[in-house]
């Protein structure tokens, strides 16, 4: 087997719930199932890790018409998402920075594409989960000051605010997947953040969980 | 809870934003006097009144300006460079 050239931000911590399957053929390796209780954890609070998922980042004054120019659905409103074609999604964060996540081709074309004008390129090596389950408010009512309940009558709408004390980006979605916030913080701050919210969510019934819990 | 709302993310708790200081205008070294300079480079007026403030929303790094009067501690008016005026 060869060696993964990168891994996810929570990798040992992961590793060290003995895992029952994983795929390794993405980079980051992903964890798609724990053991065989990982449906019922999702159903009460479930937290996936997503830091396989390619991503991209671009900002600056230049940035939306670059994006736009690449063929992407630029959203129009500061804080808000759309969904890419293939599932991924293009995020808007604040005025003039973009977060592509989920999509591989795209992201390797924005890699890839010569930079305009005020476009500068965002390294984007976060944590990225997903929270989903009937009790996830509880466990968002803990961790932020922000009413997560109001993302439902604003689907396109995503929050930057503090979790737990760490700057996250969360957005609700509905598409391709179970019904979840997705999240988004540094990578450096992963494995506190992950600690911190399984914890909470093993207290409320529920805990960690594989991807194939989220499809 | 105190509450500060950011021009870009909305309402929100004042834990969430960190001040850099009084904007203070400055004076042109090339023609204002060695005193005025000094003044502007050394002293700082601690006196509470209305103030315009650099504040920063930390969780997405958005810089705006705040007018807060430093006497009742009350926030009066949030908005971005060059909303100014």
């Amino acid at each position: 087997m060869n060696a993964p050239v990168s891994l996810s931000p929570i990798h040992d911590a992961l590793l060290a719930r003995n895992p029952l399957s994983a795929d390794w053929s993405v980079m980051p390796p992903a964890v798609l199932g724990f053991d065989g209780d990982d449906a019922q954890r999702a159903a009460v609070v479930g937290i996936a890790d997503l830091s396989h998922l390619p991503r991209a980042g671009a900002k600056g004054p230049g940035a939306a018409g670059w994006l736009a120019a690449l063929g992407l659905p630029v959203p129009q409103q500061p804080n808000s998402w759309t969904t890419l074609t293939d599932g991924g999604l293009i995020a808007r964060l604040g005025l003039t920075e973009f977060l592509v996540d989920g999509d591989a081709s795209i992201t390797d074309t924005l890699m890839q594409a010569g930079r305009a004008a005020g476009v500068y390129p965002v390294l984007r090596q976060d944590a990225s989960f997903a929270l989903c389950g009937a009790r996830v408010n509880e466990l968002l009512l803990q961790t932020c000051n922000v009413d997560f309940r109001t993302l439902d009558a604003e689907p396109s709408k995503l929050i930057l605010t503090s979790m737990a004390g760490v700057g996250v980006t969360i957005l609700y979605t509905r598409t391709s997947m179970l019904p979840c916030h997705r999240l988004w913080c540094d990578g450096t701050y992963g494995l506190y953040l992950w600690d911190t919210l399984v914890g909470i969510a093993e207290e409320l019934g529920g805990g960690c969980i594989g991807l194939n819990a989220l499809r | 809870m105190k509450i500060m709302t950011c021009p870009v993310n909305g309402p929100r708790p004042v834990s969430e934003f960190f001040y850099w200081g009084e904007i203070r205008p400055m004076p042109d070294p090339d023609t204002c006097s060695d005193d005025e300079w000094a003044d502007y480079v050394f002293n700082r007026n601690g006196a509470p009144g209305v103030k315009k403030e650099w504040w920063c929303h930390s969780t997405s790094n958005t810089w705006f300006i705040v007018e807060r009067d430093t006497e009742k501690d009350m926030v009066l008016r949030t908005y971005l460079y060059g909303e100014a005026a």
